[in-house]
């Protein structure tokens, strides 16, 4: 199928749904992590999970389109999140004890 | 796309000489940093599991380190420039500049590949110094 001529034309209602799913996936990424870093320590696993779940919060409020100035301080959020698990994941990697003989022996 | 053609068509004023970019253009921005969070959570929880799930490699004590660390640390340097590059495309969406051209598949590419050089070694130093 030939795209549409005119792209400008288009709604952007199935973009909005293509976003709304990518900060699903995105979430999921979050808990899985969080549900990884669980395995070695209890507190920072649930505070990579609470991240995951306010960053779900934060997802269900996409700017209405032409209002996308909403939008830098959320990805922010995003972003120091991220970082923080990073950090969170180095000092684990660093400091912590790794499982003594592993899953896979 | 320029930001010129993403704001010619659906954009408003925003004011100070910048143009409200078509919001398609805007969610697929948004869509890119967040695939790029995912590759680096990704790489953190690669490291991660290396560290902690892997047995330790016989002969090389600190090879799953050696292996997670650096990855880690990857995938907190794709968070901080996915941001970085997010913004920079929403600023040209808005002023109607070209798209500046992103760092972050370099940075992908050469980390793998470091990182796959770097575990062929442990591999085959614990295979030469694993005591039989």
């Amino acid at each position: 199928m030939a795209p549409p001529r005119d792209l400008e034309g288009l709604p952007p209602g199935l973009a909005k749904e293509r976003t709304e799913l990518a900060w699903s996936r995105t979430v999921f990424a979050f808990a899985a992590m969080g549900g990884v870093i669980l395995k070695t320590s209890i507190a920072a696993g649930l505070t990579v999970i609470t991240l995951g779940v306010l960053i779900w919060g934060v997802g269900r409020l996409l700017p209405a389109p032409g209002t996308s100035a909403a939008a830098p301080g959320r990805l922010r959020l995003v972003a120091v999140a991220l970082t923080g698990v990073s950090l969170v994941a180095l000092a684990v990697a660093l400091f912590g004890h790794g499982a003594a003989r592993g899953l896979l022996s | 796309v320029t930001g010129a053609e993403a704001g010619a068509g659906g954009g408003a004023e925003a004011g100070g000489g910048e143009v409200e970019p078509d919001a398609r253009f805007t969610f697929a921005n948004e869509r890119t940093f967040l695939a790029w969070a995912r590759t680096a959570l990704a790489f953190v929880a690669a490291g991660l599991a290396i560290v902690q799930l892997l047995p330790p490699f016989p002969g090389v004590p600190w090879g799953r380190r050696l292996l997670g660390i650096p990855l880690i640390v990857i995938g907190g340097v794709i968070a901080v420039v996915g941001y970085n590059q997010w913004s920079r495309n929403q600023r040209s969406l808005r002023c109607g500049e070209p798209i500046s051209r992103s760092v972050l598949p370099r940075v992908l590419a050469v980390a793998i590949a470091a990182m796959a050089l770097i575990a062929a070694i442990v591999l085959l130093l614990s295979a030469i110094l694993e005591p039989r």
